[in-house]
């Protein structure tokens, strides 16, 4: 979403969600369809597999997928990155949250093509040799979690609110850590660990 | 120490981090859609666009044309699959309605076709593309409908044996100084884990690996081989963790065995990941339920006469029911006492458990007339339940274990603030808010089942613990690595335990919040075992050796208490004294009072849970009380709830931590279940309309902004060898009561049908 950080619907609220996502979240890609000339033989047979290369955690992949193929079925099925979720491959739960150059993403409504170019981040990209990122060691100290399917979601998109400067307050926290549902509900766990590793991660 | 970590106070363990937290940060806690599969095939479901009538005719050929697609199975070609038994009749299913077997529609969204193709993708395109013509009738929603069946539970379902009753209702309620007489109504509700429902089915020869996020390995391995005709030992169930469950994925649906039937005719691995709206009819739900209660009292509080009628919907050939009259009939000393569950049929697929499955419904109709009657009384809410506070089950009159209630509202109603209510409604306000402050009891009963564990000891103190147990959430793997470290006296971080796969030795359903006590009680009496051939080999003398057998705690005790100071235990030497590597033992655990088949159903994927008001000399519950602050807009009648305050007590807390969690993802729960969670019925169609997770509200971080959960001391040497009641079911009964109760504090509208939205309170 071409949202500027720290606007209201870059938190991806859920309720907010369907009005912003119509809008913005599908533009990029049929202007990109439209301009690249390369991508024509593969749209006149859709299900015909198209070359694409991903770059995640700093590598690039080099993938041969149906066009329809999401960011979050070719991390999954082609790539075996297994840590993004898929909760309801429609963009309301947030389980399945990257970074896309920095902004969070939810992965169910990209298509991969149209991250082609971009630095995709993934919750199996944070740690650096085994030392866990702030906000990982966050989430483990405050207990942030308990089932975990919605915790690679949430530390994304944790990672994004804080670096968006949503993160100031706790009712700042909770309302832009809203787009992630944690049935479990271990909410206020997630807003203290958010809160905690807030001054390290803006430290950088 | 953060809030996550309270400091522990007696009968509290250890706070530790949970066992798999640095895997489920880092995204390497595996769930079964997240395994590995060679070459697999994806297969997507068509299901019923009508809820009655039959299939005339599917066209295919449209489907059949997108490439990349293998097979359409249809009932018309589907394998022939045994039936299964509902698990509430000795059997493993959820349902009795078997998918693919013919033109039959028993519901909305029935499974009607799986397509199996190359890709996710292509299977997705060829299952929209399949065309159905139907012959459809009427169906039947729910309470109401035209063309329900409506009768008594008792008789129906040979789980609800009784509906219980003592003294003389009628005529101590005709001659009753104060009388209520209401009605109550909760929703249907859907569990929405976040792990979708999916399944992967793979074959090498003619043995079955599946991968499926389950509550009951065993059962779902067993269930799956009878339904396939083939042995259970051919059927393995993996799955080291689960995304969430809370009674959804507890007994076995049709779709998993459809799967491996299909894998098997196309030599294939398969992968199905349904979708989200797929899961509300593939899958069981909460049923919408009726009440109706009627309360006598003298006029200083005393109880005299307690009825309450409960009525559920279930599905046409399945009588499921909660009958939540067990706990209701118990919770509050009254002499006259009386009760009805009765099922209502419906054109719906068939309803289970959901967390607190009996409890969340019942106990709002109760704590909610109970609130109503400390208004008729003029008295506090909190010094209604302590005049009538029991020590004995009213019905059968056998005592409780240990029971907290009243503990738990002092303490909470002092960390709430309750003596700053004025009790008058519409009395407390803040600008344009109108303030209420509810309470409720809630409680929930303790239960346990056999379960077998096998646990490792090496030289180093390297120890392994196996059992086929499940973690949800809830912290199994904490708990248990925690319980074979204290008792075996070695450090927690040379602990491994291995779960969620039915190869390993069998733990019950993670259901009735009862996998805690029977699991730790399981490892504590192998660990036990390990111990006394340790000191056995220490101690060749016989009476040292006897001495040994005391010391290691072979009788029911505590686990503090045995595993502390002299008793330690030198491993090194030991194992020198043996001349062995590796000492490994394996053994059975089952509850006092566990039926004589137990060990042989517990392997047969068939629990026997024991418990609650089942005991035989005693009653066993956990309890807990709530306290709510809500705030209603005056003009717009928006609801909040800033504030929720629960009190728990439920024996040893085996690490404050997971415990608190769990406890404080049950208030939440418990609020949802008030103002937010309800899916709903299209009666026309008898057809889930809301069925995602934009229009079916679950709360988000936005929704909850306090709540505070508090562990009383309760120490109980009564139930299991650990001490532990269930409290993975606690929380989130009598929330619902508590909100509905503040709302009537705030605005003097009492509201009796759940879940309350702004357009329900008129002021």
């Amino acid at each position: 979403m071409p949202d500027k950080p720290g606007s209201r619907s870059s938190g991806f609220d859920r309720r907010a969600f369907m009005a912003g996502a119509a809008g913005s979240a599908l533009i990029p890609i049929t202007a990109r369809a439209a301009s690249e000339d390369a991508r024509a033989p593969a749209a006149q047979d859709p299900s015909l597999p198209v070359e694409v290369t991903l770059r995640v955690n700093g590598k690039d992949k080099r993938l041969s997928i149906d066009a329809r193929t999401t960011v979050l079925d070719a991390l999954r099925e082609h790539l075996k990155l297994t840590g993004s979720k898929k909760g309801c491959d429609h963009g309301q739960c947030g389980a399945c949250t990257v970074l896309i150059d920095d902004r969070r993403v939810v992965s169910c409504l990209t298509l991969a093509l149209a991250a082609e170019g971009q630095e995709i981040t993934t919750i199996e990209g944070l740690a650096t040799d085994d030392r866990l990122h702030p906000m990982q060691q966050a989430f483990i100290d405050n207990d942030a979690f308990q089932c975990g399917y919605c915790t690679p979601g949430q530390i994304m998109s944790a990672i994004a609110c804080v670096k968006e400067g949503n993160a100031g307050s706790e009712a700042d926290i909770r309302e832009y850590m809203s787009g992630n549902i944690c049935r479990c509900a271990a909410y206020p766990n997630i807003v203290a660990a958010v809160k905690q590793a807030a001054p390290e991660i803006m430290k950088g | 120490m953060t809030a996550a970590a309270p400091a522990p106070k007696a009968n509290l363990g250890q706070p530790v981090p949970r066992y798999d937290a640095a895997a489920k940060v880092m995204g390497r806690a595996t769930y079964a859609s997240d395994m590995p599969l060679d070459n697999p095939a994806y297969a997507f479901l068509v299901t019923s666009a009508i809820a009655k009538g039959r299939i005339d005719r599917f066209e295919l050929d449209d489907a059949k044309r997108v490439r990349g697609v293998i097979d359409i199975v249809t009932h018309e070609n589907a394998p022939k699959l045994k039936e299964s038994k509902l698990f509430s009749n000795g059997g493993y299913a959820g349902t009795t309605i078997q998918p693919l077997k013919s033109a039959e529609i028993a519901h909305d969204g029935q499974i009607i076709a799986v397509v199996v193709a190359e890709s996710y993708e292509a299977a997705r395109e060829a299952a929209n593309r399949v065309k159905v013509s139907y012959s459809a009738a009427a169906p039947s929603a729910t309470f109401d409908s035209p063309g329900t069946t409506a009768a008594a539970a008792k008789g129906q379902n040979s789980q609800f044996k009784e509906d219980p009753k003592v003294g003389d209702f009628a005529k101590a309620f005709d001659a009753a100084e104060v009388k209520l007489s209401v009605s109550y109504e909760t929703p249907t509700q859907h569990h929405n884990p976040m792990e979708l429902f999916t399944t992967s089915c793979a074959w090498m020869g003619d043995n079955l690996v599946i991968y499926e996020g389950s509550q009951y390995v065993y059962g779902l391995k067993n269930g799956v081989a009878e339904q396939l005709g083939i042995d259970a030992d051919k059927v393995r169930v993996v799955n080291p963790y689960v995304g969430g469950g809370f009674g959804s994925r507890g007994s076995m649906t049709p779709r998993t065995a459809i799967i491996a039937a299909i894998a098997k005719r196309l030599n294939r691995p398969i992968k199905l990941v349904p979708t989200r709206d797929q899961g509300f009819t593939i899958a069981t739900y909460r049923a919408e339920t009726r009440h109706e209660i009627r309360l006598g009292a003298s006029r200083d509080g005393r109880l005299v006469a307690l009825r309450h009628e409960g009525a559920e919907v279930s599905s046409r050939p399945d009588a499921y029911c909660v009958g939540g009259t067990k706990t209701t009939t118990r919770l509050y000393a009254c002499p006259n006492v009386d009760s009805l569950v009765s099922i209502v049929r419906a054109d719906r697929n068939t309803p289970g458990f959901m967390r607190s499955p009996p409890e969340v419904p019942y106990l709002f109709a109760l704590e909610s007339a109970l609130d109503e009657l400390a208004v008729k009384l003029n008295m506090d809410p909190v010094e209604l339940r302590r005049i009538n506070d029991a020590t004995r089950d009213p019905i059968d009159g056998k005592p409780y274990t240990s029971r907290s209630l009243m503990a738990c509202f002092d303490e909470a109603a002092k960390a709430f603030g309750w003596s700053q209510r004025s009790p008058q409604p519409k009395s407390m306000s803040d600008g344009d808010w109108l303030i209420g402050y509810g309470c409720a009891a809630t409680c929930y009963p303790t239960q346990m089942a056999p379960s077998a564990a096998r646990v490792r000891l090496q030289r180093d103190g390297r120890t392994r613990v196996e059992i086929a147990g499940h973690e949800i959430g809830t912290g199994a793997y904490t708990v248990i690595a925690q319980t074979a470290a204290e008792r075996l006296g070695v450090p927690l971080e040379k602990v491994a335990v291995f779960m969620g796969d039915s190869d390993l030795p069998p733990a019950p359903v993670a259901g009735g919040s009862n996998s805690t006590a029977s699991t730790c009680s399981a490892v504590m009496m192998v660990c036990d075992q390990i111990r006394q051939r340790l000191f056995k080999a220490l101690m060749p003398n016989d009476s040292l050796a006897d001495k040994a057998k005391e010391t290691v705690g072979i009788s029911p005790a505590p686990s503090t208490q045995a595993a502390k100071g002299d008793r330690s235990l030198d491993i090194e030497k030991a194992f020198d004294a043996l001349g062995v590597g590796v000492v490994e033992e394996y053994g059975e655990w089952k509850p006092e009072g566990a039926p004589l088949d137990s060990f042989r159903a517990m392997h047969n994927g068939q629990v026997r849970l024991v418990g609650g008001h089942q005991m035989k000399d005693q009653i066993a519950y956990a309890f807990g009380a709530e306290f709510v602050e809500v705030r209603v807009n005056r003009f717009t009648h928006e609801i909040r709830c800033p504030r929720l305050v629960g009190a728990f007590a439920a024996g040893r807390i085996m690490n404050p931590r997971t415990a608190r969690s769990q406890l404080m993802g049950g208030l939440i729960w418990g609020m949802s279940s008030a103002l937010l969670e309800a899916t709903e019925i299209d009666e026309r169609n008898a057809r889930y309309v809301n069925d995602n997770l934009a229009d079916y509200l679950v709360p988000v971080n936005a929704d909850v902004p306090g709540v505070e959960v508090i562990m009383l001391s309760e120490q109980d040497d009564h139930i299991n060898p650990v001490g532990a009641k269930g409290l993975g079911e606690l929380a989130n009964v009598g929330t619902n009561a508590a909100i509905c109760n503040a709302i009537y504090h705030a605005t003097g509208q009492r509201i009796r049908k759940l879940p309350v939205r702004l357009e329900n309170i008129e002021l």
